[in-house]
């Protein structure tokens, strides 16, 4: 047969033509998200919109803006104080045991439902369910037999399943939801006293339990809605949630906005929610989020007036735009100090995963090694973007009230000293230090992970330790799930570490250190600071508490030295400045960014100023009027 | 014809069962714990165990098993004869750990479409760029216009996608105005990122059309063609293209599979919501369900892909069957 050509080609060609024409038609179908107020760019897509399931900054975020918490804090003022939110007002038993909530019987559910006592009742049930468990369920456990509800459900779920398979029926599996119902209801601390009072008991005086009733996970849930997509198992009398229930069509809110849209990994819609109590607070209509990983990307676009304001600067050349800002050519970039801490931890085990013995369990070695370190260099020269050299852990000023210790600041002469007096010196005279037994000092591995700065900063660092102590090292990056790994099982000698707090109290540092505490990721053990910790958690008293945290941050900054905190985490941002160089309002600025370390950003308090508009200028930021 | 397609079809599910073994069996040796947030803080280890619990992460067996039973549709069809609730999809993939309100049927269904779109796209322009190219360099071999056309292809080869990329962004929407950075849903937002992608393919394209042009223009047919006096156009387009051709459409079939799912930097650069991206985020967050849901979605379009080459062919050229 001769192959026909011709046709062959007009084969070729009809399926070229058929290819774009579908090309064609599934791009034109596909409907990008509309513009809005105010555009804001952050790496990553929200991840979630169950607010009892939150755990990353971003969803966080969200979660303020489409839920009302009891309370919120005031952001604006560098005391960040607690304010009334869907609580209007509250008391606090004198033992500071029991907290009454006084709810807003104004506040509304975005489809006209009152905002109940019971709401929050049931939400935080939701977060003390094993079957329904997240990151920060850990948080609610200060609440009255919250762990022993936790623990007692985990082990009937156990002796559920544990049932001949006849006897797990539907049925069943109701009756135990019931049975774990009535249970929650008597023995956790959490009370519905009437439709719009919610009476909160803890299992001892906890000073900022207002500050987690402020955090994202503590937000209420809508019942019926998160019922209707909830079933319960019943070959595991396990409760399934559908995260049907988040969808934008489904989810009902009580904050100031309400979720109109989300296309994954292209962003968010967010509109005023006519249903909120407080309608004046509330700068703009439509907020969209612009999700963008790629940080040369995410500049160009906001660079492109894409974006309003970008929450994440992340690229390698901040520095270089820092450097714009100091000589004028630039005033759209703006590093913020944030309520996070860089650090490099020691392994403070007796032994190191390999069975040598460790030097660094002596607290003078650790001492000197923190000496030895020259933060200034370090942040000037490697990180060379405006951090705040950091000699203590919990942010200075960061917290009101909180006197901060003087930590140990760089100090070469001192550094030696305290190595010498640990018993390592040149005896020898080949310049590295050895024990009284005669043995040399060993080469310091120094665990990181690759692909960042941190690579940088221990072979910076690792220079120091030799020049000042005489002490060889070695760089260990590793691949970043590895590196989680090696210092889950203390496998490492020094690692870099890193520290954001969680709610405003001394304690979300500070627990870091406690003896067997998940995040002691340095096996640091020290009974004199674990009693400390423990009188803070008993004293009633405000003031004699964060004395007494005060000296438990003096001792593990100044004596036994667990982590050498290296610099304050800043957190850069990108957008216009609201006020000109004369400090009057400039249209197209944005307003309603917080510079409090904590970084709560309110997003119904943004919005681009235009012609006319009046500002409030506080010690925190710029605020629309 | 048809017994192609039924001994390929039945092949099909042996195939997706072995692959999804292997990379269960890859997937679940990641170190690391797929449920925390790595820079977050650590709930009580009674937490952990119950968010493990939730995705049977605390035993492998169960865990191989009841995706299986989840992902063919038995549940469903089970949960369909008993009458008892069923799952969202018939073939159910499962949720995704990092993105928790998305299950990973709705991630694909929303980034393949994607991916589709721009990996066709790049093969198209590919296909005109570089069809182009390769025949102003046949007809005049070592010109100018070759040499010139060989620089674009080499530099097209050659430079990585992610400086293209970025100059293009920088060129068109930041200093000429045209277009938008990180947008994707108007025909425009496809062009950049589709020409960007389709660079190295045409590339390819050019040098293979005019290899194949140059042999066949020294044909004696051409020549006669010429000697009769056809115009040059005629003859180029009508008797030497058809021929040169061949070579390229069967280098289309691959290189359209390739561009569909190799273009996590274009992905980045342009941030296009397609599927590229979950096969390096996946992994880097040990998110099983996703790592396994796109794997065997990949593998079945390459076997369905490969099909639907074979059977084109057959149309195209019967002589084949």
């Amino acid at each position: 047969m001769r192959f026909p050509y011709t046709v062959a080609m007009a084969k070729v060609m009809a399926i070229f033509l058929l290819l774009v024409g579908a090309l064609a038609i599934t791009v034109a179908t596909d409907k990008s998200l509309p513009e809005a107020d105010l555009v804001y760019i952050q790496p990553q897509d929200i991840f979630t919109l169950d607010p009892q399931a939150m755990r990353y900054n971003q969803d966080l975020r969200m979660s303020y803006a489409i839920y009302e918490t009891l309370v919120r804090w005031n952001n604006e003022v560098a005391t960040f104080d607690i304010t009334p939110a869907a609580a209007a007002r509250w008391e606090v038993s004198d033992d500071g045991l029991v907290y009454t909530f006084h709810l807003r019987p104004e506040a509304r559910w975005s489809n006209g439902d009152p905002v109940t006592a019971r709401d929050f009742q049931y939400a935080w049930q939701r977060a003390l369910m094993p079957d329904s468990v997240a990151d920060y369920s850990g948080l609610f456990f200060v609440i009255k037999g919250a762990q022993a509800f936790f623990d007692w459900r985990t082990e009937a779920m156990d002796t559920y399943a544990s049932r001949p398979a006849e006897e797990r029926t539907p049925e069943a599996a109701q009756a135990f939801r019931d049975e774990t119902n009535r249970r929650f209801q008597e023995s956790v601390g959490i009370r519905v006293a009437d439709t719009y009072t919610l009476e909160v008991t803890l299992e001892r005086p906890t000073a900022f339990f207002l500050d987690l009733c402020a955090f994202g996970p503590f937000s209420p849930v809508h019942e019926a809605t998160v019922e209707r997509f909830l079933q319960v198992t019943p070959e595991t009398g396990r409760l399934d949630q559908s995260k049907a229930w988040t969808k934008p069509w489904n989810l009902v809110c009580n904050g100031p906005y309400t979720v109109e849209q989300w296309q994954f990994k292209r962003g968010m819609l967010l509109r005023r929610n006519p249903m909120y109590w407080d309608q004046d607070a509330i700068v703009s209509d439509t907020i969209r989020t612009l999700p963008i990983q790629d940080g040369n990307t995410s500049i160009l676009a906001y660079e492109t007036g894409a974006a309003d304001w970008h929450s994440d600067v992340t690229v390698k050349y901040i520095a270089d735009m820092l450097a714009e800002k100091d000589a004028g050519q630039r005033s759209n970039i703006h590093a913020l100090s944030t309520f996070g801490t860089y650090f490099w931890s020691f392994n403070c085990k007796p032994r190191l995963a390999d069975g040598r013995t460790n030097p660094f369990h002596d607290a003078g070695v650790r001492r000197a090694f923190a000496l030895a370190v020259n933060k200034k260099a370090i942040v000037d020269n490697v990180k060379r973007s405006g951090e705040k050299v950091a000699d203590v852990l919990i942010p200075v000023g960061s917290i009101g009230g909180f006197e901060s210790p003087i930590g140990l600041p760089f100090n070469p002469e001192r550094a030696r000293q305290e190595l010498a007096n640990a018993g390592w010196e040149d005896r020898d005279g080949n310049g590295i230090p050895e024990n009284e037994a005669g043995d040399e000092f060993p080469v310091v591995e120094m665990l990181c992970s690759t692909g960042s700065y941190h690579e940088d900063v221990a072979m910076v660092m690792g220079r120091m330790f030799t020049e000042t102590l005489g002490i060889p090292t070695r760089i260990d990056a590793k691949e970043s799930k590895i590196y989680k790994d090696d210092l889950k099982q203390k496998d490492y000698m020094m690692a870099r570490g890193g520290w954001f707090g969680d709610y405003g109290d001394p304690t979300t540092f500070l627990d870091l250190h406690r003896t067997g505490d998940g995040n002691n990721d340095r096996g640091y053990s020290d009974p004199t600071f674990d009693a400390m910790l423990e009188r803070a958690a008993d004293e009633v008293d405000t003031r004699a508490r964060l004395k007494i945290l005060e000296e438990a941050e003096r001792y593990t900054m100044e004596e036994s030295v667990p982590v050498v905190p290296i610099w304050q985490y800043n957190y850069y941002y990108m957008f216009e400045p609201p006020l000109d160089a004369e400090g009057n309002p400039r249209p197209g600025g944005l307003v309603g960014i917080s510079r409090h370390p904590r970084l709560v950003q309110y997003l119904w308090k943004l919005g681009v100023l235009k012609e006319g508009d009046e500002v409030r200028v506080t010690d925190m930021g710029v605020f629309a009027q | 014809m048809i017994g192609l397609i039924v001994r390929r079809l039945i092949q099909l599910p042996i195939i997706l069962i072995v692959i999804y073994t292997i990379t269960f069996m890859l997937s679940w040796a990641l170190p690391g714990e797929a449920l925390l947030n790595d820079e977050g803080r650590r709930p009580p280890q009674s937490v952990i165990d119950q968010m493990n619990r939730q995705y049977d992460l605390d035993n492998p067996y169960r865990f191989y098993g009841n995706y299986l039973y989840n992902v063919t549709g038995l549940h469903w069809a089970v949960a369909s004869v008993r009458g008892t609730a069923r799952p969202d999809y018939i073939f159910d993939f499962g949720p995704s750990f990092k993105h928790d309100d998305w299950s990973v049927n709705e991630l694909i269904g929303s980034s393949l479409p994607v991916s589709i779109v721009l990996g066709l796209s790049a093969i198209i322009i590919a296909l005109v760029l570089g069809l182009t190219t390769g025949i102003i360099g046949a007809l005049k071999p070592n010109s100018l216009a070759d040499l010139v056309t060989l620089l674009v292809a080499l530099v097209g080869i050659s430079l990585p996608s992610f400086v293209i990329g970025t100059a293009l962004l920088m060129l068109f929407p930041l200093f000429l105005g045209i277009g938008g950075v990180a947008s994707w849903g108007k025909l425009t937002d496809v062009f950049l990122p589709a020409f960007t992608l389709s660079l190295p393919f045409a590339a390819y394209i050019a040098r293979l059309s005019r290899m194949s042009m140059i042999d066949v223009l020294s044909m004696e047919y051409i020549r006669t063609a010429k000697a009769k006096g056809l115009p040059g156009y005629r003859v180029i387009l009508k008797h030497a293209l058809k021929v040169a051709f061949l070579p390229v459409l069967s280098y289309i079939g691959p290189a359209a599979a390739f561009a569909m799912t190799g273009s996590f930097v274009i992905e980045m650069v342009f941030n296009i919501p397609g599927i590229g991206q979950h096969f390096v985020d996946a992994v880097r967050n040990k998110d099983l369900f996703v790592i396994m849901g796109v794997t065997l979605i990949f593998s079945a379009m390459l076997v369905l892909f490969n099909l639907v080459v074979d059977v084109l062919y057959r149309w195209v050229d019967p002589r084949i069957a």
